[in-house]
């Protein structure tokens, strides 16, 4: 009986000496906001993924799967050729090396926080997280790690978010100036107004773009048809089109039913007026056999200029860079955009070396101070403290022309009245 | 001392019918609860977050495994609509958890008491159906699910999902960010107590149940349900209470998932997710408690652990950089292979294989 009573308190005590002796074993793990045991280097503070000579940067992407050779790969591609020019030319401020530590999430939001927490201790920042799913699959643990991302994603969610560095202007923006041009200078006023959206955030997204169009310019919106990401058939939105007599349709999708719907439509006789947000379009629709169709119908809503367009400053930086570290790289609008935000990207480290502070604090604290040059290649997007930043109200429209590279030809710039007084709420 | 020796020497066989029922047949078994103890304790200060948030998701779908081994293991109601109820308890969490903010001491239990209301709705098919019918009966769950996830958008959030805040605080404990002896953790050290704490509590509660009298009338049924009536066990009342005890697992697990990741979406709760289950019991163990862990280990954890090691195991270098598959290929055409493989040469899974390795020794020097 006497035995019986100590056991417990072996037990404990044999337990608690255990767990002395691994937690004293310690864990290799710089993440956590501890700051990873900050010290000066000259004069600029170090933190988790900058040691004082080589700043690390996480991009989270797909790199394989159905969306990983439209989007994920040629932005990062764009990532990539601009911080081998920024290295080769020193470093950011001259002197540290950006290094890109790349994960592959296959546009997975579930998929996302695990490679997050992989990589969280031993990156500065993030350089680039693609999609609205995967971004707000994370953003609680940006917040908690004080992290800063930047977003491949023009949701406006992301405008009043102290811990994303988003760039560009929004969906919204983007429906609001091209219905702006064709109200008003392409005489579509009186006439049925239409729009397909896909379900989720990206297609109310773009709904919210043209029902506040319809509302400053004055306008109604004859037919709203929606459909599900994994829908394969569209006979049953063409048909709301036809029934609507649609001049012009709206469309909020992705690069493989962009094909689809405005194929179908065609087939079905249906062609109105097109115009794409940004993700849908894709470099294979040019080749593919709706290219015809989209060439005499179709208006894409982007930010930019034409790719090979000598007479714009961050184009002709481009090319030659292209030229120097990726000679293979096609022509292709989302490759514009990763290169754009790494261009965001380094302003902002230059911004934290300037305030002589690259820990997550001090890079957090450089988003308020900084401001990008875009040299072009998209609309200027003010920062600063959340509340005060202002996206770019400028959407470039574009045509589908297969003579020229990249089979997108600038037609016009666009910043209306109308996109000017669109506001955002902070979520 | 020679007490000692004694013990040491006397082979643990289970020699009545008493000593079979004990939760901890032999001094064995109780060293090795106390190791797990030890790493319970312990890992969250050795481990990095990416280990932590591997072995959080492996525990969230032990519990989700434990269940789905209550249901098909030991009442053999086979069920692919285990997704469903993970489902019924995210959303849970995120309507009253994420959105209400209420403490998990509330959201928890409403999770498990929401799973197993709805599963004990369903329950009654299965005493019109069996086999390959129930099966796909409950499949077509998962397909309502989805339809109803996507629609229902005040709490769900409709296709673009929903967000909430964690919620996992009970009174002053917060398993986001817990402080030990003035020592701040990080949330994945903090949600790995909080998880494995659910895993042990339900290996308990589970292992409790199968080892007394509803265990056996579950098992009656599962070997033969007419017989198992004949003998004067109430078919209705089980299977139902199987059901609804296998949802309300699922559930917990699903409000948990939910709240460590704090971003649900519907496309989550798909065919993969309830195929998924399935595989865990299976490669696990069918009718093991202890295989629902083990197969969660090697089916939630694996691919992870493949993915993370890619560069240094050589055949998955060499498909990646020559054969052009991405890691995420390899994984499913590795995992499906696994689960034909342990279905066809060891249907107990990998807790049959230990069973018989931990028989070979206890008989040890007469094991033949």
């Amino acid at each position: 009986m006497q035995a019986m009573k100590s056991r417990p308190l072996r037990l404990v005590a044999l337990l608690a000496a255990l767990v002395l002796l691994a937690a004293g074993c310690g864990r290799d793990d710089g993440g956590g906001d501890t700051g990873g045991g900050a010290q000066t280097d000259g004069e600029v503070k170090t933190g988790p993924g900058f040691d004082g000579t080589t700043i690390k940067l996480g991009v989270i992407t797909p790199l394989s799967g159905p969306v990983a050779p439209v989007f994920g790969i040629p932005i990062t591609a764009g990532n990539q050729v601009y911080f081998d020019k920024v290295n080769a030319a020193g470093g950011v401020a001259g002197k540290y090396k950006v290094e890109l530590v790349k994960e592959d999430n296959v546009y997975d939001a579930a998929q996302t926080k695990p490679k997050y927490d992989k990589i969280k201790g031993d990156v500065a920042m993030f350089g680039q997280i693609l999609g609205t799913p995967p971004t707000q699959a994370v953003l609680a643990d940006l917040k908690r790690d004080g992290i800063v991302a930047s977003p491949a994603s023009l949701d406006a969610a992301w405008v009043r978010e102290p811990n994303l560095l988003p760039i560009g202007s929004t969906y919204q923006i983007q429906f609001i100036n091209a219905a702006d041009y064709l109200i008003n200078d392409k005489g579509f006023k009186g006439k049925p107004i239409c729009m397909v959206a896909v379900e989720g955030e990206y297609g109310d997204a773009g709904i919210q773009g043209l029902e506040f169009a319809a509302k400053e310019l004055k306008f109604d919106i004859a037919v709203t048809a929606r459909y599900k990401p994994s829908d394969q058939d569209f006979t049953a939105q063409i048909q709301q089109l036809k029934n609507g007599k649609c001049a012009a349709v709206f469309l909020t999708a992705l690069p493989t039913q962009t094909a689809q719907i405005i194929g179908g439509a065609a087939q079905q006789g249906l062609t109105p007026q097109w115009v794409g947000q940004s993700p849908t379009w894709a470099g294979a629709l040019a080749t593919s056999p709706v290219s015809p169709v989209l060439q005499k119908t179709f208006l894409w809503a982007s930010e930019g200029a034409t790719w090979g367009d000598q007479s714009v400053v961050g184009m002709k930086e481009m090319l030659a860079d292209i030229a120097k570290y990726k000679a293979d790289q096609q022509p292709d609008v989302y490759f514009v955009f990763g290169y754009v935000q790494a261009i965001a990207v380094h302003a902002l480290l230059e911004q934290a070396v300037e305030n002589g502070d690259l820990s997550r604090a001090g890079i957090l604290k450089a988003v308020e101070d900084v401001s990008v040059d875009y040299k072009g290649l998209l609309g200027e997007y003010k920062y600063g403290k959340p509340a005060d930043r202002d996206p770019s109200r400028e959407t470039t429209l574009f045509t589908v022309d297969p003579s020229v590279p990249g089979a997108l030809k600038k037609l016009v710039s666009v910043s209306s009245d109308a996109a000017k007084k669109l506001t955002f709420e902070a979520s | 001392m020679t007490a000692l020796i004694q013990r040491l020497r006397r082979p643990p066989l289970t020699t009545s019918y008493a000593n079979d029922l004990r939760l901890f047949p032999s001094w064995t078994a109780k060293a090795g609860m106390l190791a797990l103890a030890v790493l319970f304790f312990a890992l969250p200060f050795t481990l990095s977050d990416f280990w932590l948030g591997v072995l959080i998701r492996v525990g969230i779908f032990a519990v989700g495994a434990i269940g789905l081994n209550l249901l098909t293991g030991y009442t053999g109601q086979v069920s692919l609509g285990h997704a469903f109820f993970l489902a019924v308890g995210a959303y849970t969490w995120a309507h009253f958890g994420g959105e209400l903010g209420w403490s998990m001491v509330l959201w928890l239990p409403l999770a498990a008491l929401i799973g197993a209301a709805v599963g004990a709705i369903v329950g009654p098919f299965a005493l019109r159906l069996r086999g390959n019918y129930l099966a796909i009966v409950s499949l077509g769950l998962v397909f309502i699910g989805l339809h109803i996830w996507n629609n229902f958008e005040s709490v769900t959030g409709g296709s673009a999902g929903v967000r909430g805040e964690r919620a996992a605080t009970i009174g002053p404990l917060d398993f986001s960010a817990l402080d030990v002896f003035g020592q701040k953790l990080t949330d994945d050290q903090s949600f790995f107590w909080l998880v494995w704490f659910f895993v042990a509590l339900g290996a308990l509660i589970a292992t409790n149940i199968v080892r007394t009298r509803p265990g056996r009338a579950m098992q009656a049924v599962r070997d033969r349900d007419v017989a198992a009536e004949v003998v004067g066990v109430n078919l209705a009342r089980y299977k139902v209470a199987a059901f609804a005890l296998s949802s309300a697992y699922a559930a917990v697990a699903g409000a948990l998932l939910g709240s460590y990741s704090e971003f649900i979406t519907p496309d989550q709760w798909s065919l993969p997710l309830a195929i998924q289950f399935v595989a865990i019991i299976i490669v696990g163990g069918v009718g093991t408690i202890f295989g629902s862990i083990l197969g969660a280990l090697f089916i939630a954890g694996g691919p992870l652990v493949i993915d993370d090691r890619a560069n240094s195991i050589p055949l998955v270098k060499w498909l990646v950089e020559q054969g052009g598959m991405s890691t995420a290929t390899f994984n499913q055409l590795l995992f499906g292979l696994v689960i034909i493989l342990f279905l066809v040469l060891e249907p107990h899974g990998l807790a049959g294989i230990w069973f018989r390795i931990r028989n070979y020794f206890k008989a040890w020097p007469f094991s033949y």
